[in-house]
């Protein structure tokens, strides 16, 4: 079993900067492919989709729901079977 | 079970559904960030906090922006900080050429941040640039965004006589919100600037066009924008972008109103009609954005 942190990825932000959580589009326990979308985040300029990097079962949200998250922080982790 | 039920309703985003972005998986960004990083070079795309960055940069694409990583004026709109310049890198010319030679870039776009500080307001700089970007990819596009060299007409000289395919200066917005906007600039100069450069390519290869910007959703009206594609066009130039104004920051100038995508179609269309060789317009625009395809729409030379 290998478990991998999916981290916020490059929204145009600055390093240092943060950007929120709007709300996730799973739950833990979900199986996601690559590029299903895991959720929204907002930053001060428009409103991005995030997709999942790796395929897998989603072992735990990290970052709630409306939570700021610096970028490269660790929004959840995903069990890729491996 | 999901909540992909979720996604035809989001919640907390303040934001309208149109100006909601999905992140690409893959590509290009690690590559084009790890190259910048390298050479020491500043893009518009950061400095600004653009929400294109995470589709442009997987592309492979970058806008560069030479002169420093801050800037003398201090445009209410933009997030570039406006703290004490630094002196110019020699070797920025070299490597914006180098950087666009190993992106593999086809049409290659720089700007840079204001230097009232230079007494040439760092046309010199640009210069270069131009001459090492077509020295390095001489079958490439350069297509430069300057400043406005406070209205010098030598100054946009400089500039134009290195041969930039486009030369693009953006008026921003309506001359009414100037003041409010970008206090240190002045709309019929930004005007000057264009048509000057324009009549430094009569008679020569370049520039091929003259392009310019606005961003829409600060408080102008629709006569207002009206005129300023008037004015434009007065002033020859051919290529016009217009997009969504968004604040980089709660300390920025705050949206006024969200421009729907059916109103920007109706700003393209009329664009169009008043006889712009090509024309950009939508709420994710910007003045760099798919350049090359904007670039595209070009089919002769357009004059005043």
């Amino acid at each position: 079993m290998a478990v991998e942190d999916v981290k916020l990825p490059d929204l145009g932000e600055d390093a240092g900067d943060m950007a929120r959580v709007a709300f996730w589009y799973v739950d833990p326990g979900d199986q996601v492919e690559s590029g299903d979308e895991l959720l929204q985040m907002l930053t001060d300029k428009a409103t991005f989709d995030v997709p999942s990097p790796v395929a897998g079962k989603v072992v735990e949200l990290v970052a709630d729901e409306d939570q700021e998250v610096l970028v490269g922080g660790v929004l959840c982790r995903i069990d890729t079977g491996d | 079970m999901t909540k992909a039920s979720d996604s035809a309703a989001p919640r907390r985003s303040p934001f309208p559904p149109w100006l909601r972005k999905r992140v690409p998986t893959g590509g290009e960004a690690r590559r084009v960030r790890d190259l910048l990083a390298e050479l020491r070079l500043e893009t518009v795309c950061s400095g600004a906090h653009c929400p294109n960055l995470p589709e442009c940069f997987a592309r492979g694409t970058a806008t560069f922006m030479i002169l420093g990583g801050t800037c003398t004026r201090s445009c209410r709109f933009c997030a570039v900080p406006d703290d004490p310049p630094g002196p110019l890198r020699d070797d920025e010319p070299g490597a914006v050429a180098e950087a666009a030679a190993r992106l593999g870039l086809r049409h290659v776009v720089v700007t840079s941040v204001t230097r009232d500080d230079l007494a040439d307001g760092g046309a010199g700089h640009f210069a270069r640039t131009i001459r090492a970007i077509r020295q390095r990819l001489p079958k490439a596009v350069v297509e430069v965004l300057v400043p406005d060299f406070e209205g010098r007409e030598a100054d946009v000289e400089t500039v134009c006589a290195a041969g930039p395919d486009i030369f693009n200066h953006n008026v921003e917005t309506v001359p009414r919100l100037y003041p409010a906007v970008r206090p240190q600039a002045d709309y019929r100069r930004s005007l000057d600037v264009l048509a000057h450069a324009l009549r430094f390519a009569a008679g020569r290869d370049r520039p091929r066009f003259t392009k310019s910007g606005l961003m829409v959703g600060l408080g102008e009206t629709h006569d207002e924008v009206r005129a300023v594609l008037a004015d434009l066009r007065g002033a020859g130039c051919g290529i016009v972008t217009i997009g969504q104004y968004l604040a980089p920051s709660p300390a920025h100038v705050p949206v006024a109103r969200f421009v729907e995508p059916e109103e920007f179609a109706a700003w393209e269309a009329e664009a169009r009609a008043m006889g712009f060789a090509a024309v950009a317009a939508g709420p994710f625009v910007r003045s760099s954005y798919h350049a090359d395809r904007v670039y595209e729409q070009c089919t002769g030379d357009v004059t005043a």
